[in-house]
């Protein structure tokens, strides 16, 4: 259930400003400390709150933060706004709200597979419990205002992270970009530079957020996504059927490199990791998709860092990747 | 003609824009427009707004002191607008809302928010919700011309308007 086989998180992110503070708040720390005490007062004020972890940018080290980051509690851009930015965590409902990013407020929630609906309802309930008590910068025309006018309206980003190997190689994504932009949406790489899909791992998500419901992004976004792993599907079905040698090979390569190499550059990782998912999700692996979508965080630079202890770099943190690759996948 | 972002080199591509039934057009050199689709790629959408937004004031040159659109609160002018892609405040909405208005219609397709609302208008929210989507069901039910459940969803859709609890 929940297209797990290609489908690894959905994630819904609301972005809400504070009606009478001004828009990046990065350079003026009054006001930014004011837009945190002020989310965390109103969720003490809740009756039976939910407990939620509050943290500072500016309190961690730049590991720490890339940890948060690489394990997607936070976002990008609210590592650039270190110096203002807070995050309260609820580690139970894989629920962020992030302060003090381009927006006063990012109230972000992850699901596993393709559930927008299920992390949609968690960022409604903590936007709920935060404006019994607040007031948030709205218009009736336009909406909740944001500071870029790209998020105007609902101010809801809903995004799937989708594993499409099969598509990648028969060259169909320049087909599913056309597709996904039909419909006012956008697909993207989410690891590497530029164009790059490291891992041929994609983010699909909605373009416009003004004059749709919430409902109606979330079900444009489902329905492509339900497209999107229908064709990789088929694709992955041909392969099986038609050139099944072939796809043996790859992900047995990517099986045997991932638990006996002892370096593993960043890159090699993440095509390794591509076709270990992708035999996993096939059958050919026994080993569970969960252990492979781990290995996906745990091997990222900062956590191989806190998981040895050290601020490793170049071969170091190459071999630290292998070592821990082959722990994770001998389980 | 010149390229309209760096007035420097040879313009030798133009973007149009389309508001309102006008197309309005900027011209750029290779390296501009390269910059603008690399800043596109990696998701910085800050230099394409900027040049729509350009496009649509039909002025790149920023209007001279007098005419200048100031937002009262946090003092943020057009110029600044147009340059960054991000508004000073809230009240910039207020502010700017002339020239604001086609640049949301170029980026979303529409203009009226349909959606959530603060809680303070909670009840209104639930009526505007189901309200929605029974003109939604209705427009299905005329659109497969199943006419008696389009009067069904006509007489509920009253019902709401009217104050009375909808059944969707």
């Amino acid at each position: 259930m929940n297209e797990l086989d290609v489908v690894l998180a959905s994630r819904v992110r609301l972005a809400r400003n504070y009606e009478d503070l001004p828009f990046d708040l990065g350079e003026k720390p009054d006001s930014a400390a004011m837009c945190v005490a002020r989310t965390v007062q109103a969720l003490r004020l809740e009756e039976n709150a939910p407990a939620y972890d509050l943290v500072r940018l500016r309190e961690l080290t730049p590991l720490q933060r890339q940890s948060l980051a690489e394990s997607r509690r936070i976002s990008r851009d609210l590592m650039s706004h270190a110096a203002a930015a807070a995050v309260l965590l609820r580690e139970e409902e894989a629920l962020s709200i992030m302060m003090n990013e381009e927006d006063h407020l990012r109230i972000q929630a992850v699901s596993q597979g393709l559930n927008l609906g299920e992390a949609a309802e968690k960022c409604f309930r903590a936007e709920d419990s935060l404006s019994r008590h607040v007031t948030f910068a709205f218009d009736d025309q336009l909406g909740y205002l944001t500071a870029c006018p790209t998020n105007t309206g609902t101010g809801m980003r809903a995004s799937l992270l989708m594993h499409l190997p099969m598509l990648t190689l028969c060259k169909q994504m320049g087909n599913v970009g056309q597709i996904v932009a039909k419909v006012g949406l956008t697909i993207h790489g989410v690891y590497g530079e530029g164009s790059e899909a490291l891992g041929n791992l994609y983010q699909v998500s909605n373009q416009v957020t003004l004059g749709r419901t919430e409902q109606e992004l979330i079900s444009a976004v489902t329905a492509v996504g339900h497209q999107l792993i229908d064709m990789e599907r088929t694709l992955r079905d041909k392969a099986l059927a038609n050139g099944r040698v072939t796809l043996e090979d790859s992900v047995y390569r990517a099986w045997g490199l991932m638990n006996h190499a002892r370096l593993m550059p960043k890159k090699e990782f993440f095509a390794h990791w591509s076709n270990l998912r992708l035999g996993a999700a096939v059958k050919l692996l026994s080993v569970p998709l969960e252990r492979v979508d781990a290995l996906l965080t745990d091997c990222q630079d900062a956590h191989l860092c806190a998981w040895e202890e050290a601020a490793l770099e170049g071969a170091a943190l190459d071999q630290a990747r292998a070592k821990r690759a082959r722990m994770m996948l001998a389980g | 003609m010149l390229c309209e972002e760096c007035k420097v080199n040879e313009a030798s591509y133009t973007i149009s824009v389309m508001v309102g039934g006008e197309i309005t057009s900027r011209h750029l050199c290779g390296d501009c427009m390269a910059k603008m689709n690399m800043d596109i790629a990696s998701g910085n959408i800050k230099s394409l707004l900027s040049t729509i937004l350009s496009a649509i004031t039909g002025d790149t040159a920023p209007v001279s002191a007098g005419q200048e659109v100031v937002c009262p609160r946090c003092h943020m002018t057009l110029g600044e607008f147009t340059r960054t892609g991000h508004l000073g405040c809230p009240k910039c909405y207020e502010a700017f809302r002339e020239q604001l208005q086609p640049m949301l219609l170029q980026i979303h397709g529409r203009v009226q928010h349909a959606g959530r609302r603060p809680l303070s208008t909670a009840e209104d929210q639930r009526k505007r919700t189901a309200a929605e989507t029974l003109q939604r069901q209705m427009e299905q039910a005329v659109a497969l011309e199943d006419f008696e459940t389009a009067a069904q969803l006509r007489d509920q859709l009253r019902a709401l308007s009217a104050g009375g609890e909808g059944k969707a």
